[in-house]
């Protein structure tokens, strides 16, 4: 039948080959709980030492105005546990030896592979942290997310000067004698180019932020001189401008100029694939697609020189691989380890770190009048959701007691609210409310019901294990106070999607939606909440697809311009005061950032903002 | 015969073309390409509109096929937002063999499928030719020993190896012959990928770690196609042809081999035929979880992003390698059975 039809084949075929790909992609991320099960009988444990140096956000948030800004160069090391500390000793007596010998490879697994190694041009988390080792930003942040220098001399303050008092001009100085990889100057000049590609038309950049809405101008008055002029007051500078928060760095003008002249666009520079020049402890050495890709030790770096040959990234798809390559030790740092996974790896010897990156999973609450359950607009509701919900519990049992419910969007920052407590579990509580308000189940079918309206909720996801085993849980425990709840899952691409793509949250197909997002980390700007970005068939674009509180939406357009960081932090607890009374956001857990390392690496620091940071400061123990 | 070629490679142009329109109209309703683009993150409202007039994704679906296919260099696009067409377009469209730009990396999607092609095909080919090898030493061998204890253990041993998920026997081969071979102190294989970065990538390096891989694919596809070799198999050897190639002193080897397997291997040229095109697709949860940079991750990970450009050029591609299998598997039909007249 087949081979004289081949019409029936080919459609068979690429039905086959869409259920094919759809299934194993389905199958690829749970299935590895279950054979992982099967087979951890079979290892024999090592337990060791290990170190668990958490990034803890200090309290003083408000001084960074007045405060020195340290050299990155000149912080203490990382700190070493026993059992790096007795490794040190030994990496000291045969650094020679080491030295003579091959080379001392920091292999680190990626389960995504780089888009583009151009910052500008992916918001991809996989590409942008590389960015560390190669192309610096001019300052960073450390393990405790506070800055220090790296290409400036100071940083620009009102009481330096470098910040006008109407808070319009920044002046940056740069240190002497910076040069990129290939030994050219590094100058004010790659800073204007900088802005001018982000700007131009002929450059599909992943975004314009901040440029667009805050900068007027950058000027170079002198090679060492970056002058930028600003249209409105911009408090949040220090995590966006010139180092986006997510990976936007300065490019080598010398190299990507002759590209724009030549073709207009540096869309398809050969230098986003391979970034032969940079400037960082590390250089460019190769990619290749789907396998691999390794930086080598930059001989001309400006601060110290890196202690490893080279770190080589292998591109990893599957976390169970990962971890076996972990356990096997063909992997020396493991990123983006889930939860579930982290006591099988203490179990087998690896050293587990984690760095809080701002991320905290959640529910963003869907308060829209044309589109939520009527239930939702009810305060009362909304509290018996937050104390129906037992996320003591589920931190506990689904993510091994690793992580702890969040109170606010900011935990895991200097910017958090520390008056609020998560809502308990209270589940009396909130039956007692529910029936204050009116909703009560009037028609014996098990859940509360108001006006003929069956308070029955859309709590969607994407179908991570860990998010679909909390539906499970959060399903059963609303179903004991009356509430109930319809569970859906989209992949990325669909849940994500904008308000003109039916994307099910932008539309509003949800009352309540779980992910894990950020605001501008280390700053605690976010436009989520701006009644400007509901999204509507006029602005179909808008990211604001929870709710518009009027008093709320003027105190998150006063902080975006305050620049006295005192004055933005009483702002920030009163926003958040404002979202907790009204239950506009539940958080469900802190999600920091989780990564396996190898306990013969030594000196290895995290930062929540720039994981890579110290990178020049890693060492092998052999 | 070159008529009847020639007549076939005809009829595949329309075809094709229903083809890609239809896959089109499939992929672009998979996802929001600009939804996953900002990482973690969701991508900001002004960013949104000007990517989606920069790769064109404003414009009606019908147009975008359109461009797709002749591209677009015709008629002007609208470069600075103002709703106008200021300048004309880049893209030479598939039939000129541009199959346009990767929203995710910004680069061509030719260039990312064909340096992919070949890791897969270094993967593949191995095993294809080992599969089809051992099915048919399994399934002849089953055959001629019917319900004989080495049949029934054979059987026993397919239906375990048909019913054995691929994810689960990668795992356990990478468990058992990596990590814990390791752990016991014998020769022990590598976890994953082609090559370890210090010894870079050689040739016995890339063998060495083609083990595992090739390994789970082949008893997995084995387990299957010696079925189909048994039962054709029997099906021949007790037709009245063989009994008098037997009965005419023909040595069993000739009767065998020449008689018997000639006939029996129809069903296997049909399956074959069917499965080469998709070796151009690899093999997704292989490729994933041995992190070999073949096709099938390339596919998957684009299509979590719905990254139309390559998610259509690996479609096309498998395309018109089905249709071409198919012209080739007929011809093999004729070769193998001269009661076949293609005309």
């Amino acid at each position: 039948m087949f081979a004289k039809r081949p019409w029936w084949s080919i459609f068979v075929m690429v039905i086959v080959l869409f259920l094919a790909s759809y299934g194993s992609a389905q199958l690829a991320p749970s299935a590895p709980e279950q054979a992982q099960t099967e087979v951890a009988a079979a290892i024999t444990p090592t337990a060791t030492e290990e170190a668990e140096p958490t990034a803890e956000a200090t309290e003083e948030a408000t001084a960074e105005a007045e405060v020195i800004v340290p050299d990155c160069a000149d912080l203490p090391p990382a700190v070493a546990t026993e059992a790096t500390a007795e490794a040190e000793a030994t990496a000291e007596a045969t650094a020679e030896a080491a030295a003579d010998s091959e080379g001392k490879v920091v292999r680190i697994s990626f389960t995504q592979e780089p888009s583009s190694f151009n910052p500008h041009y992916t918001d991809q988390w996989f590409s942008w942290i590389t960015t560390a080792l190669w192309l610096e930003r001019p300052w960073n942040f450390d393990e405790n997310a506070q800055p220090c220098l790296v290409h400036l001399t100071e940083m620009p303050s009102i009481q330096n000067g470098g910040i006008s008092e109407d808070g319009l001009t920044m002046t940056f100085k740069l240190k002497e004698g910076l040069t990129w990889s290939d030994g050219e100057p590094y100058t004010a000049e790659d800073w204007v180019f900088t802005w001018q590609m982000v700007m131009d038309e002929g450059n599909t950049v992943i975004t314009r932020y901040p440029y667009d809405e805050f900068v007027e101008d950058v000027t170079a008055p002198d090679p060492l001189t970056v002058e930028v002029k600003l249209t409105k007051p911009f408090p949040a500078w220090q995590s966006v401008l010139f180092v986006k928060a997510n990976g936007g760095a300065i490019l080598p003008k010398h190299i990507l100029e002759p590209v724009f002249e030549a073709e207009g666009t540096i869309d398809t520079a050969e230098w986003n694939r391979a970034p032969s020049v940079g400037i960082g402890p590390f250089v460019f050495k190769e990619f290749e697609t789907g396998s691999h890709f390794s930086f080598t030790r930059n001989e001309n770096y400006h601060g110290d020189i890196a202690k490893i040959d080279e770190v080589f990234f292998r591109i990893l798809a599957d976390d169970a691989a990962q971890n076996a390559a972990l356990k096997a030790g063909d992997v020396d740092i493991g990123t983006f380890v889930s939860f579930a996974d982290i006591p099988d790896l203490k179990e087998n010897g690896i050293n587990i770190m984690s760095a809080s990156s701002g991320y905290n999973e959640g529910w963003f609450l869907n308060m829209r009048p044309d589109s939520a359950h009527p239930g939702m607009l009810d305060l009362n509701v909304r509290k018996a959701l937050a104390l129906g919900v037992n996320r003591e519990q589920i931190t506990e049992d689904l993510l091994f007691g690793l992580t702890k419910p969040n109170a606010t969007f900011w935990n895991g920052s200097a910017w958090a609210n520390p008056d609020l407590e998560p809502y308990p579990y209270d589940p009396e509580q909130a039956a007692a409310l529910l029936d204050e308000a009116g909703w009560v189940d009037s028609n014996g079918d098990g859940t509360r019901d108001k006006d003929g309206e069956e308070l029955v909720l859309r709590y969607v996801t994407t179908p991570r294990p860990v998010r679909k085993d909390t539906q499970a849980v959060v399903q059963q425990q609303l179903a004991e106070i009356g509430i109930g709840v319809e569970l859906f899952n989209f992949e990325g691409d669909v849940f994500f999607a904008g308000y003109a793509e039916d994307g099910p949250v932008a539309v509003g197909d949800s009352d309540f939606a779980q992910w894990s997002n950020v605001y501008a980390f280390p700053d605690p700007n976010t436009d989520n909440w701006l009644c400007s970005q509901i999204p509507t068939d006029e602005n179909p674009s808008g990211g604001n697809w929870f709710v518009c509180d009027e008093e709320l939406d003027a105190l998150f357009q006063q902080q975006s311009v305050e620049i006295d960081p005192q004055k933005r932090l009483e702002l920030m607890y009163e926003i958040q005061q404002i979202m907790y009374d009204n239950v506009y956001y539940i958080g469900m857990w802190g999600d920091e950032d989780q990564w396996a390392v190898n306990p013969r690496l030594t000196g290895v620091k995290f930062s929540g903002v720039n994981p890579f940071f110290n990178a020049n400061e890693w060492d092998i123990k052999e | 015969m070159t008529q009847y070629i020639l007549r076939r490679i005809l009829q595949a142009i329309p075809l094709l073309l229903i083809i890609t329109f239809v896959l089109f109209i499939l992929t672009n309703s998979m996802g929001d390409p600009l939804a996953t683009l900002g990482g973690r993150q969701r991508i900001r409202a002004a960013d949104r509109e000007r990517l989606m007039r920069q790769f064109g994704l404003d414009q009606p679906l019908p147009v975008q096929y359109l461009y797709w296919l002749v591209g677009n260099d015709w008629t002007t696009i609208d470069k600075d937002g103002d709703g106008v067409g200021d300048e004309p377009g880049e893209r030479k469209g598939v039939i000129r063999g541009d199959f346009g730009t990767s929203i995710v990396t910004r680069r061509p999607a030719l260039d990312l499928i064909t340096e992919r092609l070949p890791n897969t095909l270094l993967l593949m080919l191995p095993a294809e030719v080992l599969i089809i090898f051992f099915s048919l030493v399994v399934g002849v061998y089953s055959a001629l020993r019917q319900y004989s204890w080495v049949d029934n253990l054979l059987t026993s041993f397919s239906f375990i190896g048909y019913s054995m998920p691929v994810f689960w026997l990668a795992l356990m081969m990478m468990y058992v012959f990596a990590v814990n071979f390791k752990a016991w102190g014998l020769p022990y294989f590598p976890t994953v990928g082609m090559f370890e970065p210090e010894a870079g990538k050689t040739i016995p390096q890339i063998l060495w770690h083609l083990v595992l891989p090739v390994a789970t694919l082949t008893i997995i596809s084995v387990a299957g196609y010696s079925r189909y070799v048994r039962a054709s198999m029997l099906e021949v050897i007790n037709q009245d042809y063989i009994r008098t190639a037997r009965a005419k002193g023909l040595p069993r080897r000739m009767v065998i081999y020449g008689h018997a397997l000639k006939n029996a291997s129809l069903p296997l040229v049909t399956i074959v035929g069917l499965d080469l095109p998709l070796l151009l697709a690899g093999a997704i949860v292989t490729e994933s979880i041995f992190a070999w940079p073949g096709m099938g991750r390339l596919f998957i990970d684009h299509t979590e992003r719905a990254d139309i450009a390559v998610i259509m050029g690996i479609m096309v591609m498998i395309s018109v390698a089905v249709v071409f299998f198919q012209i080739v598997t007929d011809l093999v039909y004729a070769y193998l059975d001269p009661r076949i007249h293609l005309a």
